[in-house]
């Protein structure tokens, strides 16, 4: 991929949740590249300006000392909020329709964007990772609820709080699908969107990031009029936002710690996806 | 002299019934807790959730229990007063818990919303 300039080899590895085959591969390749991403796994969570470590991510994460490792979180916190801005300017999304946020703690910038715009917002991390049916509609309740469980649950192994490997495949559960039904936009992880999905999404619109064509297959023959990935889509598939940020700091030569990243990251030229469906499977792109 | 484990269990209902967000969150969460300290003359405690209201109960129920937490007297009095998180006596060994995956979630928020820093 070409970013500001320069050229970055992006290489892709999957270890379908095996951890310990993960953290291999991230020493192995210590000091060999320009940076990291983890994919399917955050080690940050950001609430409100405050950063929880994930202890899965971060054991992952320590495998390398030389080369930055990053999982997407300082693109999320300042990218999505752009993306739902840019959307909302472009006419594409309106503060009348309402949204459901299959998980906001794990993007925060983006459910936080949705509120202070004025959505009508479901945050749906207890009802999708707990099963507890309990949607949470306000900044101010998920904040609240944030801090008291992301201390404890951050330390929690990552399977118990989000679908890796097999349980990515599983059969959609739809035992939620009138939170799908009441929205008009459904935003979030494409995982936890997939896992709970309804058969039936006709004209609703998808904010989300990493998908590939067959995501976007089943997005079409579900009825889904519109998605939006959020990185940039390359041979079919979209990037994580994982692989942005590490292309990022490959091509700044600086990471998320650092004081410039945030203006930095502003100054990027805001790429994403916007393709329109239809159900005559024909998928119009532009951006 | 600390509280005993029936006091501290029935503070502990109380609060969860007088918040509002966990009766709401409870509402479809009818389910069966005994608890059990470990020691020779043992016998379980029970909480009871119904439409969201938890009742203390000194004897079984008509059903059966749906999840079943086992400890120490001290470290289940300190689990169910906010003194301490589930977690920690949980990965030490300390605390057993039996039940579904969801109903062991759902009794960490329920702690966790009560006392989480």
């Amino acid at each position: 991929m070409e970013l500001l300039g320069h050229r970055i080899l992006v290489e892709r590895r999957g270890s379908d949740g095996d951890l310990e085959r993960a953290r291999q591969w991230i020493a192995e390749l210590d000091g060999k590249v320009d940076a990291i991403g983890l994919g399917g796994i955050d080690r940050w969570l950001w609430l409100d300006g405050t950063r929880y470590e994930i202890r899965d991510g971060a054991y992952l994460a320590e495998a390398a000392t030389a080369t930055p490792v990053v999982d997407g979180s300082g693109i999320k916190s300042t990218w999505e909020r752009r993306v739902i801005l840019d959307l909302q300017a472009k006419g594409r999304i309106h503060p009348s329709q309402p949204v459901l946020m299959v998980s906001a703690l794990d993007r925060f910038g983006m459910a936080e964007t949705f509120y202070q715009e004025g959505y009508p917002v479901v945050a749906g991390d207890l009802i999708f990772a707990a099963h507890i049916d309990y949607p949470i509609r306000t900044r101010e309740e998920l904040v609240a609820i944030g801090r008291r469980l992301l201390p404890q649950f951050t330390q929690l192994p990552f399977s118990q709080l989000y679908p890796i490997g097999d349980e990515q495949r599983r059969e959609p559960d739809p035992r939620y699908a009138r939170y799908f039904a009441e929205a008009a936009i459904i935003a979030g992880d494409f995982h936890l969107i997939r896992r709970y999905w309804p058969a039936d999404l006709s004209g609703k619109g998808i904010i989300t990031n990493t998908t590939t064509a067959a995501d976007i297959e089943a997005m079409t023959a579900r009825g889904v009029a519109w998605v939006v990935t959020t990185t940039p889509r390359l041979d079919g598939r979209s990037f994580g936002t994982n692989i942005l940020e590490a292309a990022v700091v490959a091509a700044l030569g600086i990471t998320a710690e650092d004081r410039q990243w945030p203006q930095r990251v502003s100054e990027l030229p805001l790429r994403y996806e916007w393709l329109l469906l239809d159900v005559t499977r024909n998928a119009k792109g532009s951006r | 002299m600390s509280q005993n484990l029936e006091a501290v269990l029935e503070g502990f209902c109380l609060q969860c019934n007088q918040n509002s967000r966990l009766r709401d969150m409870n509402r479809d969460w009818d389910r069966v807790v005994a608890i059990t300290s470990q020691g020779e003359h043992a016998t379980p405690l029970w909480i009871v959730c119904r439409q969201g209201e938890l009742t203390l109960h000194r004897h079984a129920p008509g059903d059966e229990a749906d999840l079943e937490v086992e400890a120490p007297e001290e470290v289940l009095r300190a689990v169910f007063s906010g003194q301490l998180s589930p977690t920690e006596p949980y990965n030490r060994g300390e605390l057993m818990v039996r039940g579904s995956s969801d109903d062991l979630m759902r009794l960490d928020i329920i702690t966790l919303l009560l006392w989480g820093d």
